[in-house]
């Protein structure tokens, strides 16, 4: 028999948006309109929301985890009965798996791509000259000092 | 309602409403604006023939729309007192120039286009409150596309269109190609239990309504395809499993999961939806011909001048305040004044049934005495010393005083209708009002008592008589142990722990001082204890004005049943009287020897106190 990990949901408490997954009913409105779910059988935020309950740390936080397939489109704030914020508790395992390292590697990507230009995809000389022959202005260049000191 | 109607001691006013409350419990005056009907209910016998010639036709509300009347109409057949009345708005004018045909063919004459309104003056005992409910409505929860489908309907429509007289004659059909669907859905929840959107409370009947409209719905179709869509059944009532299971072996399916977005096939007019199966954990896609929005219970929307004249409060949702959650749910805080129905709480038939007979008997000990016989704890007025400020109406949760600052009338207190929490003697800057039992004699003596031997040992605890005197006997009722040093004196309400009361402790050599009383939702005198938090705060900064540590006055809430909590406040309070130096004492002492009491009776009180 499987106990409850609620070691793992004192962590989740702490974190800003994690905190309101304790007020889940798990009426599954959240799932009815998700657009990860229709695609992804194996996503389901309203299971997400049951796992988190449970405190399933190896499930949510794992290297296998379904929740990097989220796409961040607040349908599941819009429909929540009980203001549980679904997209929000996901963001905020996001950060707990970032912390432990279990992301995918694409994310991690990413995430040194804003922080080397700023941007999440980088510019190329590629996309430099096509944007010249199709007569869009120059991409202006990001002030890196500023946001080094927003993320710090 | 016929038998009410007929009944030779209830007098029924239909189409009024309350204009002015004034008095207090057992002598209630009450002025009701009658309503102009435009025809003589006396005279009128509802033989219709006005109606057949009337030209204008408008929306019926009765039948939610479905169907017109005219504008010289009855609400619905069985409505008492049977008569037709005339809706001036919709009226082609009251003027018969213009049309004037109803009063053509009436025979018996009843009509008057220049009826007035009629004011009516009465005197009651009691007052009951049954101002009902509104239902949620569904247009702000746009995903179900309530106004955007013909098809989706609320469950107050699906009621007219199944009985037997409402537009069809009970024939069921949908509103966009008039046929009889083969497929229906129900939605469970729409407007409860939702903490963003609609209201947080459980409505109480909608699963219950859904039970019995699918079990009405497989009586008179048996082919046609029922699906309920909810997250909980609450079927708690006599016999209501009963019939859930009734439900769903007529062949009912309940899916567990809230569907998403509505979409609708615009050729057959048919309602897609797509809902996670939460037992199966599989997204289904159901083809649905109609589809019903079970609508909760929202609080009458308009009832705020029945609230302003009955000095009624609501609670968090909107309803109706009773004067205690368990032991008075049918009492308004205003006595006098009683609770039937929904006005209170959503509820069911049965409940406002057992609620209205409830309030009915209530009221009936009032009516069938004379005389009323009232608690003996009641505030008194010293007229020589009022200044008619009106503080100690301000304060009274009850309004239980009459004064008149402008007219410089003495403030005078209608003891039937205090409760005695003392909240007036309180704030009363003058010394001119005072409580019967609970005098500022009794309770400098108890202080002096107290504080005479020994004060720096003693912890002085004010604690109100429902709740924190209660929470302490309930701590020695279940041997909870804490130091003996505290003691108690005991108020009815914390409302009446005066400043004096607190500051004379300290200047009489008291270390820390307790005030507590009830949780603010759970006060027995509405929101007498607001008061004592607002007392306690100016304390403190008086407190700290003169040099002296706030702390060492604290507020406490605790309940009858916090025994517990009591203990472990008694122990904080001793953990700070150990604190508390005897330098700090004689300071205080020092600090607070110029305490003048307020009023000149209270000087001598007080000295008689102290001697």
């Amino acid at each position: 028999m499987k106990l409850v990990n609620f070691k793992f949901r004192h962590k989740l408490n702490t974190i800003i948006g994690g905190e309101a997954h304790n007020f889940c009913y798990q009426c599954g409105a959240c799932v009815g309109d998700c657009p990860a779910a229709l695609y992804s059988p194996a996503f389901n935020p309203r299971n997400i929301l049951l796992e988190a309950l449970l405190g399933d740390e190896e499930s949510l936080v794992g290297p296998d985890s379904v929740i990097w397939d989220c796409t961040n489109c607040n349908t599941c704030y819009e429909r929540c009965p009980q203001a549980v914020r679904p997209v929000e508790v996901i963001i905020a395992l996001k950060n707990i798996s970032f912390e432990k390292g279990t992301n995918p590697p694409g994310v991690k990507s990413i995430l040194d791509s804003v922080k080397e230009s700023g941007r999440t995809v980088k510019t190329s000389s590629l996309s430099d000259r096509r944007r010249k022959e199709l007569g869009l202005k120059e991409i202006s260049i990001v002030p890196l000092e500023e946001l080094k000191k927003l993320l710090e | 309602m016929m038998d009410v109607g007929r009944h030779p001691k209830i007098k029924l006013y239909a189409y009024s409403e309350v204009e002015k409350v004034s008095g207090y419990i057992g002598n209630f005056k009450v002025k009701v604006r009658k309503k102009a009907r435009y025809v003589d209910e006396t005279k009128c016998n509802v033989c219709g023939e006005c109606v057949k010639v009337c030209p204008v036709a408008v929306p019926d509300e009765y039948q939610m729309g479905f169907s017109s009347r005219k504008a010289v109409y009855i609400q619905l057949p069985q409505a008492v007192p049977s008569s037709y009345l005339i809706n001036m708005k919709d009226c082609l004018g009251n003027n018969p120039i213009a049309c004037g045909k109803c009063a053509e063919v009436c025979d018996k004459k009843c009509i008057d286009y220049d009826m007035q309104d009629q004011f009516i003056d009465l005197e009651v005992g009691a007052i009951i409150v049954a101002t009902g409910l509104d239902v949620y409505d569904p247009t702000q929860l746009d995903e179900y596309g309530y106004t955007r489908f013909e098809n989706v309907i609320t469950s107050l429509e699906f009621e007219r269109l199944i009985c037997a007289g409402g537009p069809t004659q009970g024939h069921f059909i949908r509103p966009k190609d008039h046929q009889t669907p083969k497929s229906i859905g129900f939605i469970q929840c729409v407007g409860s239990r939702m903490e963003r959107r609609g209201n947080p409370y459980c409505s109480n009947v909608c699963c219950m309504n859904t039970v019995k409209d699918t079990v009405l719905l497989k009586d008179h179709y048996p082919d046609i395809e029922a699906k309920v869509f909810y997250m909980d059944i609450r079927a708690f009532g006599k016999g209501f499993e009963d019939l859930f299971k009734r439900s769903k072996e007529g062949g009912v399916k309940y899916i567990r999961g809230i569907p998403g977005d509505i979409e609708e096939d615009p050729k057959t007019g048919n309602l897609i939806l797509t809902v996670e199966n939460t037992t199966t954990g599989k997204i289904e896609k159901h083809n649905l011909e109609m589809l019903v929005l079970s609508i909760g219970f929202i609080p009458r929307l308009n009832p705020d001048p029945i609230q302003q004249l009955l000095t009624l409060s609501r609670t968090q949702d909107g309803f109706y305040l009773e004067a205690h959650p368990k032991l008075k749910p049918i009492d308004a805080p205003t006595k006098g004044v009683f609770f039937a129905g929904v006005a209170e709480s959503p509820k069911d038939i049965k409940d406002s049934v057992t609620q209205a007979s409830a309030a009915a008997a209530r009221a009936g000990i009032i009516l069938a005495q004379d005389k009323l016989t009232v608690e003996a704890i009641t505030s008194i007025v010293d007229k020589e010393l009022c200044t008619a400020c009106e503080i100690c109406y301000r304060a009274c949760p009850f309004k239980s005083i009459i004064v008149d600052k402008e007219k410089k009338i003495p403030a005078e207190i209608i003891e039937a209708a205090c409760a005695g929490c003392g909240t007036c003697g309180a704030e009363c800057p003058f010394g001119a009002v005072t409580m019967r039992h609970f005098t500022d004699r009794q309770i400098f003596s108890q202080i002096d008592a107290i504080l005479d031997e020994n004060p720096e040992e003693k912890v002085v605890v004010f604690a109100c008589n429902w709740c924190s005197y209660a929470g302490g006997d309930m701590a020695g009722i279940s041997r909870l142990q804490y130091p003996t040093t505290s003691r108690l004196i005991r108020t009815m309400c914390s409302g009446r722990v005066d400043e004096q009361f607190v500051l004379y402790s300290f200047q009489k050599g008291a270390p820390v001082v307790l005030v507590s009383g009830c949780h603010f939702a759970d006060c027995h005198y509405i929101d007498a204890n607001r008061w004592t938090q607002r007392r306690v705060e100016r304390l403190w900064d008086k407190l700290e004005r003169k040099g002296i540590r706030p702390e060492r006055l604290q507020l406490e809430w605790i309940s009858a049943a916090e025994g517990q909590k009591f203990a472990k406040v008694m122990r904080v309070m001793e953990e700070m009287r150990k604190k508390v130096t005897k330098e700090e004492i004689e300071f205080t002492k020092k600090a607070l020897s110029d305490l003048k009491p307020k009023g000149t009776k209270k000087v001598k009180v007080m000295a008689k106190a102290t001697a």
